[in-house]
């Protein structure tokens, strides 16, 4: 399939690059996931199953980062500001989790 | 002459205050203690120091009530859930929520005064089950209030100006908030605290109800070295959870304070091995002193956060040929403890919803036998248990009628599926949980119930797709008053269950329906806004997106 054997090897070790990165997404997710059980799902919703009486993250799109990341730290509303508290990998894990689950 | 009047004049005062309708002595302790007989107000919580829920009015009753209209409705400009039960005196009502606490004419709806609280917004991250306040408390003039940072607020009643205000010594950095309504039993304030999900050491405190000095603290989980830490090994009861966070009942008689105590911390018990005392218990405290009559615990080593802080009702019950004077808990653990008032000893314990866990209560060990289920769970084993974590009901308060000895409580007939896997330790502030969770919901999750309280039997019962999180009233016109989380307000026949007469209010709700009479006129009195865990947490999108906005609503019959 390959005319170059060189060319076959780089291929091969840029998708097992890729499916390392996939298994640091889930892993990332997983994380989010404990982070969001333990301090959000009692207003958003167990799993994010969210009955419209909170924001529903689900509906945040792949763009809303940056105000997805200002809610959390500065709180929006009833929700409480989590600076200090959250750190900036564990609103990167529940980034992940939310937008693997994310309607669109 | 002088003296001659003095006598006329203390003659006179102590003909109004036996008669509890002098407006000098408004809500004295005789007033209070009259509060279920005196249907023109509501001045504690639970309607009557016995929290029976129960009016003798009947102006409203099943062959009129499909009459009922509103009569006014009052906005709390809020998107908070709205569980407080108002209060009503001299025909003004009292409402509370976590950042208001206002007074509104009863008849009119118009507003009198309001106040409004402010705290450190990071405190929400805290507070683990709705942004709400439960009510107030009134006595001699004064409404007194607790606050999510934890103070202890009391108003004059007229005005709403600041009476007194006393701070507890509790860190809501700690995971400590007040969210309780207050009780004032033999003039002392009695509040209790949340935070079991966040490693408190629960306690509940007394203050002087004229001047606000703080009294006492009674820890429910005892010091090092004291009897019951045996029952924590380590440090595990530092943090050990056993919050307060809802209401009691008074028994002036006993001069005994009735208070449900709440789950141990963390919800995984696998590092809190031993009974856990006092977390899951029913305590009796004096009011004066805090000094602790009896304990009687109900879910020792609890798994299953079956926090039982549940309302705590008192009747006289005949059973055996006699009366027995009893205080009454439907317990999240899903059983219906019925214990003698003086002792706390055990007179019935049956299930009032489906029960897995445990399959009886041993009456002479004194405590639950405890099935495969929870001991699976105890190891660690990922177990489906009956009922979940939500309880079989939970902080709304049912209600008692005394003629026909029933009870009416709203249930949760969910489960869970359940595993423990590895201890964790707990960080005081911190989340407290170290389990997993996956509810395990049947088509209809809430029943309203009427329950014979000796056997925890069902006499008639109501399904809902979801449960009904508010608390129950009943009245003698053979009413049962009850709201649903998609906002409808009902009226149900008492002997049967029946819908008689419901009004869709704007939001859902989730509080405590009182009725009241003025001028001749019978009132029914209930809040509407959603919040609260389940609705928030558990409900999801089948509960329809219920909108939010919090308004207080009071109903009387058409042409009256």
């Amino acid at each position: 399939m390959f005319q170059h054997p060189r060319a076959a090897l780089f291929l091969c070790a840029l998708s097992l690059f890729a499916a390392g990165e996939a298994l640091g997404q889930q892993q990332t997710a997983a994380a989010g996931e404990n982070i969001y059980d333990m301090n959000c799902a009692q207003c958003h919703g167990e799993k994010l199953a969210n009955a419209g009486i909170t924001f529903d993250l689900k509906r945040l799109k792949a763009a809303d980062r940056p105000r997805f990341e200002n809610s959390v730290l500065n709180g929006k509303g009833q929700m409480p500001p989590w600076r200090g508290v959250l750190k900036e990998s564990d609103i990167e894990a529940l980034w992940t989790y939310i937008r693997a689950n994310a309607n669109e | 002459m002088r003296s001659n009047n003095h006598i006329g004049l203390l003659a006179l005062a102590s003909f109004f205050a036996a008669c509890g309708s002098a407006p000098a002595f408004a809500q004295s302790a005789a007033d209070l203690l009259n509060d279920p007989k005196n249907t023109q107000s509501v001045l504690t919580y639970g309607m009557g120091y016995k929290a029976q829920r129960h009016s003798a009015l009947k102006q409203i009753n099943r062959g009129n009530v499909k009459n009922l209209v509103a009569a006014w409705a009052y906005s709390m400009t809020d998107q908070t859930g709205l569980e407080a039960q108002p209060l009503v005196h001299d025909g003004i009502i009292y409402i509370t929520n976590h950042n208001r606490t206002a007074a509104v004419d009863g008849v009119t709806g118009k507003e009198i005064w309001r106040n409004n609280l402010d705290y450190a917004p990071e405190l929400l991250r805290i507070v683990c089950c709705g942004i709400v306040n439960r009510g107030s408390a009134l006595f001699n003039g004064k409404l007194i209030r607790t606050t999510l940072d934890n103070r202890i607020l009391a108003m004059d009643a007229k005005t709403g100006k600041e009476v007194w205000s006393a701070k507890s010594d509790a860190d809501y950095t700690k995971g400590y908030s007040m969210t309780v309504a207050p009780l004032v039993a033999n003039g002392v304030v009695i509040t209790g605290v949340a935070g079991a999900e966040f490693g408190i050491r629960g306690f509940l405190e007394g203050y002087d109800a004229e001047t606000g000095k703080f009294l006492w603290r009674r820890y429910t989980i005892p010091a090092k070295g004291e009897k019951g830490s045996e029952t924590w090994p380590g440090d595990s009861a530092e943090t050990g959870g056993g919050s307060t966070w809802v209401t009691g009942s008074y028994d002036p008689d006993l001069d005994l304070v009735f208070w449900g105590i709440g789950n141990p911390a963390p919800w995984n018990p696998r590092g809190r091995k031993g009974d856990n005392l006092y977390t899951n218990s029913i305590i009796a405290v004096k009011p004066k002193t805090g000094e602790v009559a009896w304990v009687t615990q109900a879910s020792p080593e609890d798994p299953y956060d079956h926090d039982g802080v549940n309302s705590l009702v008192q009747a006289e019950i005949k059973t055996g040929g006699e009366t027995r004077k009893v205080v009454m808990q439907a317990h999240r653990n899903g059983f219906l403890y019925v214990l003698d008032r003086a002792t706390g000893k055990p007179i019935a314990v049956n299930p009032f919803v489906e029960v897995n866990w445990a399959s009886g209560w041993d009456y002479a060990k004194g405590r639950p036998i405890w099935t495969d289920v929870t001991i699976k769970a105890q190891a660690g084993e990922k177990v489906n248990v009956f009922p979940s974590n939500y309880g079989g009901t939970n902080w709304f308060p049912m209600s008692y009628d005394p003629s026909a000895n029933l009870l009416f409580i709203n249930t949760n007939a969910m489960g869970m599926e359940y595993q423990a896997p590895e201890p964790v330790k707990v960080v005081a502030g911190q989340p407290a949980f170290g389990v997993t969770t996956k509810p395990i919901a049947p088509e209809f999750r809430g029943h309203l119930k009427a329950v014979d309280p000796m056997t925890g039997k069902a006499k008639w019962s109501v399904p809902f797709k979801h449960i009904n999180t508010a608390g129950t009233m009943n009245t003698a016109g053979g009413l049962v008053f009850t709201g649903q989380l998609s906002g409808e307000f009902m009226a149900l026949d008492a002997a049967n269950g029946k819908l008689l007469w419901q009004f869709q209010t704007p939001s859902g709700i989730i509080s405590q329906p009182i009725t009241w009479e003025k001028n001749g006129v019978q009132y029914v009195t209930v809040g509407s806004g959603i919040g609260g865990v389940y609705a928030m947490r558990v409900a999801g999108p089948s509960l329809g997106n219920v909108p939010t906005g919090s308004t207080l609503w009071t109903f009387k019959l058409h042409g009256k």
